[in-house]
Formats: C-alpha cells, sequence, structure tokens
C-alpha cells in the first residue's frame, strides 16, 4: 500500500480558506504541504478550524477560497463521480464513530466498499466474496474480527471506533482522516485507538492527519503538529518541541488539566 | 407597591375565532338539516329496522368465509405493495435526503393531491377502469396506502441525524447508498409501524370497498342489502366489527413490541 | 497479525423469516384474486385510456352541482366532528387509566366497539331512520368520531403528568374540580388539534357517504362513473381535490399553533 510517487505531496492547499454565510471565517491563508505517508495531528480549541480543515479535504466543506490539489490532483469542485471517487480513497474516523447500529461489524466495514461495488449489490446485501474478503482482513488488522457478525449496537465505545477504523481500512485509502477520534473514550482505550492509527501509518504508508483535542496524545504521537486558531496556522512543527508558550499561542491561554488525558497506554 | 397588571386577553382574536366556529357550526347545520327531534320521533321506524335485523342470521355465516378471505387478500397486498412503493415517495420528499429542490416540491405535491382522495374513491376509478372486483379493490388500497404512508414515513426521515449518512458519503457512497445506510436504518421501527397502521386502516376500508364493487365482504353486504335481507346484513355487520377489533389489538400489540 | 480464527456467519433470522413469509402471503393473495400477470401488464394501458376520458373537465356542472355538493360534504364533516368532539369528552376522561382506574379499561373497549364499525355501514343503518341525506352522514360520522377522539383523548390524558391533580385533591378539591383545573388546560391544545385532525380525515369519510345515499359528493361521483359521464366525474374528482388540500392546509397551520401554545 506504498505511496508510488512520493515527490508530490499527498496533500497541497494554496491560499485556501472557507467562508460560511453569515460572513464567519472558518479557515484563511493556509498554505500547507502534507507529503505522503506522514502522520499529522492537528490542534486547536473549538471553532479554530480543525473540524474545516479536515473536512475540506475530501470536499464535505468545499473551500470558497484558494486551492487544494490531492495526489496533484485539483480537487473538483461539483458532487459527482470523480467527487465520489476522490472520497473512496479517503477513510474518515469520526468522534462518534457513525455507524449503523442495526447492521452487524461485517457490514459496517463493507460500507468501505461502497465505491467499488455496484449500486445494485450494494443495496441488496449481496456483496462478492473478494470484498467481504477485504472487510474481514480490515478486521483482523484492527484486532477485532471475533466480533465479525455481532449486532454495532452491542459493542463498547473503544470497539465501535475499531469498527470505524476498519470501515477506513477497508476503502484501502491513500489517506486517513480522524475528527477528534478519541474524544469518546476513555483513556485507555483512546491509547489504544492512536497506536492502532499509528501502527496502520507506519505499516501500510497512509497519509494520516487527526483532530486531537488532548496536548499530551498530540505530543506523544504527533510526528507533526499543527495549530489553528481562529482558523489560520500558528504552528507548525514536531510533536517534542511544543512548549507551554507556543501552546498558549495555539490556545490562547496556558494549558489547564482540561488538555490532558492522563492514563498510561 | 404597584399592583400587578393583568394582562389583557387578546379580545379581537379570540373573538374572531369564536365567531367563525359560531358561523361554520350554523351554516353547516342548515345545510345537514341537523333534526335531533324528527330523529327521535322516527324512532319507531328505527325499531322497526333493529327487529327486522335481529337476531343476525348465524346460518349465513359459511357464505361469508371466501369473501372475508379475499378481503383479507386485498387488504394484504394493498399494505405491502403499498408500503414498497411508498419508500421511495417518501424518501424524495423528505428535505434531508432528497436529490434537489425541484424533485422534492414536485413529489411533496404529488404526496399531498393522492392524501385527499378516499380510498373508496380509488376503488371507483380502479373500478371503472379494470372492472368490478377484487383486482380493483387492491389497486385501490394500494394507491391509498402510498398516500398515507409516504407522508408518515417522509416526516420521519425528516426529522433523521445527518451525521450518519455524511460518513457514508464520506465514504464513497453514492445517492442511493446513502439513503439505504444512512437514513432509513434509523426510521426502520417507525416504518414497520406505519405499515401495521396502514394494514389496520386497509382491512377496514376492504370490508366496504365491495360497495362499490370492489370485490371482498362488501359485494355480499351490498346484495343482501338491497334484497332487504337485514338480518344478514347485519351478520356482516357484526362479523366486520369482530374482525376489525381483533386486528385492531393484533397490531397494537405487534406495534408496541416493536416501539 | 493475529491467528484469531474468523467466526461463523449466521443462518437467517427473525426479520428474514417474517419477511419471507409475509411475501408468500402477499404472491398467494395476488393469485387467488386472479391478479394474473396477463391482467396486470393490460394495467397501465387500461388506465391511460380512462384517465384520457377525464379531460376536458365539465367545469359548468362543477359549479353548479358538484360544487354544492362538496359543500355539503364539508358541512356533514363539520357537523359529524363537533358530535363526536362533545361526546367524547367525557368518555375520554372515564377512559383515562389515571383518573379512573377501574372502568377505564371498559369505557375503551366500548369506544374501540363503537369505532371498528365504519362510518358507512353505520350510515347504512341511519338512512332508513333518518331518511336519505346529509343528516344521516353527519350522524354516522359523528358516533364513528366518539369512539376515535375518546380513544385518542384518553391517551392524551393518561400521558399528562399527574403531579398538579395530585395537589388539588390534596387541597381539598374534589375529582371533578382536579379534573377541571389540573387536567383539563393541560390537555386541551392537544385535543383541540386532534380534533380539527378528526375534522380532516371526517371530510374524506363524509365524501364517500353519498355512496349510499347520506349526502355528500360520493353518490355523485359514482353516479357519473356508472352511466360513463368522465367530464363530469373529473370536475368532482377536481373539487373534491381543491376543497380536501384548502381544508388540510388551514387545519395543519392551526393545528401546529396549537401544540405550540
Amino acid at each position: 500500500m506504498s505511496q508510488s510517487n512520493t515527490s508530490v505531496p499527498a496533500i497541497r492547499y494554496r491560499g485556501a480558506g472557507v467562508t460560511y454565510a453569515g460572513g464567519v471565517k472558518a479557515l484563511k491563508g493556509i498554505d500547507l504541504d502534507i507529503p505522503a505517508g506522514q502522520f499529522v495531528v492537528i490542534v486547536g480549541s473549538s471553532g479554530a478550524g480543525k473540524s474545516t480543515l479536515m473536512r475540506s479535504v475530501n470536499g464535505l466543506i468545499p473551500l470558497t477560497e484558494g486551492t487544494l490539489e490531492i495526489a496533484g490532483q485539483p480537487m473538483p469542485d461539483k458532487p459527482g463521480r470523480a467527487l465520489r471517487r476522490l472520497r473512496a480513497d479517503i477513510g474518515m474516523v469520526f468522534q462518534d464513530f457513525r455507524l449503523v447500529k442495526r447492521l452487524s461489524v461485517l457490514d459496517n466495514v463493507l460500507i468501505g466498499r461502497l465505491a467499488h461495488v455496484p449500486t445494485w449489490r450494494t443495496i441488496t446485501g449481496l456483496w462478492p466474496k473478494a470484498e467481504v474478503e477485504i472487510a474481514l482482513e480490515a478486521l483482523e488488522r484492527v484486532g477485532i474480527v471475533d466480533k465479525a457478525y455481532v449486532k454495532a449496537s452491542q459493542l463498547s465505545g473503544g470497539q465501535q471506533q475499531r469498527v470505524g477504523i476498519a470501515r477506513a481500512l477497508a476503502q484501502r485509502p491513500k489517506i486517513i482522516l480522524a475528527d477528534e477520534p478519541v474524544a469518546s473514550l476513555d483513556p485507555v482505550t483512546s491509547h489504544q485507538v492512536m497506536q492502532d492509527l499509528l501502527r496502520i501509518n507506519r505499516e501500510l504508508g497512509i497519509t494520516t492527519i487527526v483532530n486531537l483535542h488532548f496536548l499530551d496524545l498530540a505530543r506523544r504521537y504527533g510526528q507533526r503538529i499543527i495549530g489553528l486558531r481562529h482558523g489560520e496556522m500558528v504552528y507548525d512543527g514536531s510533536g517534542e518541541t511544543v512548549t507551554d508558550d507556543q501552546f498558549r499561542e495555539i490556545y490562547g491561554r496556558p494549558p489547564g488539566d482540561d488538555d490532558f488525558l492522563g492514563g498510561v497506554a | 407597591m404597584i399592583a400587578p397588571v393583568r394582562p389583557k386577553p387578546r379580545y379581537a382574536f379570540w373573538g374572531g375565532i369564536t365567531l367563525a366556529l359560531v358561523a361554520m357550526t350554523a351554516w353547516s347545520a342548515k345545510g345537514v338539516g341537523v333534526d335531533f327531534i324528527g330523529m327521535v320521533c322516527n324512532i319507531g321506524g328505527g325499531k322497526r329496522l333493529l327487529v327486522e335485523s335481529f337476531p343476525p342470521d348465524f346460518g349465513f355465516l359459511p357464505r361469508l368465509f371466501k369473501p372475508f378471505l379475499e378481503t383479507l387478500q386485498i387488504a394484504l397486498i394493498g399494505s405491502v405493495i403499498g408500503g414498497i412503493l411508498a419508500i421511495p415517495v417518501a424518501v424524495l420528499a423528505a428535505r434531508p435526503v432528497s436529490p434537489n429542490g425541484l424533485v422534492w416540491f414536485l413529489d411533496r405535491n404529488f404526496m399531498n393531491v393522492m392524501r385527499t382522495l378516499p380510498d373508496l374513491f380509488w376503488a371507483m376509478l380502479f373500478a371503472t377502469a379494470v372492472g368490478f372486483g377484487p383486482l380493483a379493490g387492491a389497486l385501490a388500497l394500494t394507491v391509498f396506502t402510498v398516500a398515507v404512508i409516504s407522508k408518515l414515513f417522509s416526516e420521519s426521515i425528516e426529522a433523521i441525524d445527518t451525521n450518519l449518512p455524511e460518513a457514508i458519503c464520506a465514504a464513497g457512497g453514492n445517492w442511493i447508498e446513502m439513503v439505504r445506510f444512512g437514513a432509513l436504518p434509523q426510521v426502520w421501527p417507525q416504518y414497520a409501524s406505519y405499515l401495521m397502521y396502514a394494514f389496520e386502516l386497509n382491512v377496514r376500508s376492504s370490508m366496504v370497498l365491495g360497495l362499490v364493487g370492489a370485490g371482498g365482504l362488501g359485494m355480499i353486504l351490498e346484495s343482501q342489502r338491497s334484497n332487504f335481507e337485514y338480518e344478514r346484513v347485519s351478520l356482516i355487520i357484526l362479523v366486520v366489527l369482530v374482525a376489525v377489533l381483533a386486528i385492531e389489538q393484533l397490531s397494537g400489540a405487534i406495534r408496541r413490541r416493536l416501539a | 497479525m493475529n491467528a484469531v480464527v474468523r467466526p461463523q456467519a449466521p443462518r437467517g433470522g427473525l426479520a428474514t423469516w417474517a419477511t419471507l413469509a409475509i411475501a408468500g402471503l402477499v404472491l398467494w393473495s395476488l393469485w387467488s384474486i386472479d391478479a394474473s400477470p396477463e391482467r396486470l401488464l393490460k394495467l397501465p394501458e387500461q388506465m391511460v385510456r380512462v384517465l384520457g376520458f377525464f379531460w376536458p373537465a365539465d367545469w359548468g356542472y362543477g359549479q353548479t352541482r358538484a360544487l354544492p355538493a362538496v359543500l355539503e360534504s364539508i358541512q356533514i364533516a363539520w357537523i359529524g366532528t363537533l358530535i363526536g368532539a362533545a361526546l367524547s369528552i367525557s368518555l375520554a376522561i372515564l377512559g383515562a387509566r389515571t383518573l379512573f382506574p377501574r372502568i377505564s379499561r371498559l369505557v375503551k373497549f366500548i369506544s374501540s366497539a363503537i369505532r371498528s364499525v365504519p362510518e358507512i355501514l353505520l350510515a347504512l343503518y341511519l338512512v332508513p331512520i333518518v331518511g336519505l341525506g346529509p343528516f344521516a352522514g353527519a350522524l354516522a360520522i359523528g358516533i364513528h368520531s366518539v369512539g376515535m377522539l375518546s380513544k385518542l383523548g384518553a391517551e392524551v390524558i393518561e400521558s399528562i403528568d399527574m403531579g398538579t391533580f395530585e395537589a388539588v385533591e390534596a387541597a381539598g378539591g374534589s375529582r371533578l374540580q382536579a379534573i377541571r383545573f389540573a387536567v383539563l388546560p393541560q390537555v386541551l391544545p392537544e385535543i383541540m388539534a386532534q380534533w380539527l385532525f378528526r375534522f380532516e380525515l371526517n371530510l374524506r369519510a363524509s365524501a364517500i357517504l353519498g355512496v349510499v345515499g347520506a349526502g355528500g359528493v360520493g353518490g355523485m361521483l359514482l353516479t357519473a362513473l356508472r352511466y360513463r359521464q368522465f367530464d363530469k366525474a373529473a370536475a368532482v374528482l377536481l373539487i373534491t381535490i381543491l376543497a380536501v388540500l384548502l381544508i388540510d392546509m388551514a387545519s395543519s397551520a392551526i393545528r401546529r399553533r396549537l401544540v405550540n401554545s
């Protein structure tokens, strides 16, 4: 699953911005290159633009200014087949897991294969064997294949998030976006999930971007940390070197207890 | 200390409403020819009718078996096929999932128009188009069921959480897949309950559709009535009463389990 | 990579069997009523043909005959709903488990029985008694509505918080006073909304009753179709649709305001 073309960055923003209808500027002046295979953590207070930035990568929120290129290809500006194909290569993991509760774990992971299977097969549930195989492999990679036929609603939070990651993996993506993936989980499980993401990034070389709330997680897992404040990038460096001063710049205040998860992996 | 001021009730508004209601009632009563006194005076005629109708002719019961079955079949077909067809109609009429504004607008109005016609009207129309008999009844109830269920169902769909559909789109699903995996799973229990409700309504309707020639018990009812066989008419009405009560209890129990 | 063994795929499930059973019943029913593929294939053609007859509509007839008949249906529905509403209040109160636990089941059963008879059958019996015409229709609708409204009303009463009710009784008020001051104000808006919705439904019912001579537009449509006067039938249909649409819109607007107040 290695990137073939390592000279072209996986993601490139130039002068990118998002302005909402009321004039609110959620993002402004973003110039950012993310090389293929990098593990990036984005931090910032709520409303700083983390979610907006993440959703602009797969077009859930379109840019209103500037450009975005994914692996050298400009972002399609209209919904349609091109956008869907792009999204098929980008897996997304959500804070609230977003599984179909009444379906089995396996069916949920198969949703990751939607873009590769004809519609009539997906809506009737007649998935080809090869696709089921891919889904089971994804489940094995996150270590939860024994629950393949269990109804999603019967799993714990941490297990559901693993299924969410498996669903993203099943897409065989080039990029994985994780929007506050551990915000609903306890400390021990949070570390497990972060380690899963890191391991997937290292083993499969998938470019990974994670929005994080907790500073200690960011420092520990972020190969590269980007700090957003009021929609602008105010920090871009490695995880180890974020000092408390720089933190103040990103968050506009000194770090407090809420910013640390605690717990040991 | 200043005494609190009692807010003045909006006399104009409530007065207007009351006036409108009274006017409506007066106009209607005149048109209808409300005559309770006359009714009481005519009770003699009623008594005679009741005497002629009782006791119900239970010996006629075996002849009702086949029409009764036909009634249930008509109701079943109408409910299931109408229920299936109602799904796309409901989906397109739900703002968060409808593909575009024009489709939504057209579908919504189509739905509202379909809802205006009572079941017996559909039965009359279909009896004209395809001839008398249970097929007309089944078609009528199918259309009626689409009207009833699609309205209820589209309102349910409008209340869904849009996060899940967003996740399906993020994974690369198209519109149909977004609906199938993101929207519908959230509302299946409600759909099932609407289906049962429609079946209840349809059993009631199918009992009487035969009065206009659309099959089922209604046809035998009409033939007996025009022959003034009132003990048989009252038997049929009794059968209808028991059947509807039974289905209602059953349906209520199932819907409570689904909730 | 884990050496975990993959689990077995499960077979079937309640939902699957239920769906198959229902599908089977439907297919059997279709065969029973002689809905063969040939007949079904002829359907579109038959319907389009009939639809063609409906245009143009006879608007003159629409104004002179159909419109008054539709108005009559509205009047029937109104009076019927009024009768139903008035009579259902006491039954709704008596049928509320939270107010009258011992007799509420019986009362509920009675209202179930009343509403199990379709209005049109009630009308069948009322016409010989009160004569042909709209009064029979209004009575039939009124009686049927009592059944429906008292059940719905009882459900609303059962759903409210009984705290205020207990407070009034504790302060020495009689049961009747408690109902008047604690229960009714809470439930009135929703019950009135139910009356309005019932009016919408009764309008459709009253449109049908003409078929058995109980007034309104139904008989007119039946006759027009029977004698294949499709232009007149079209006028009847269109005016009915228009009237019901308008009343539906007005009624839902009022209902929304009632429920939000």
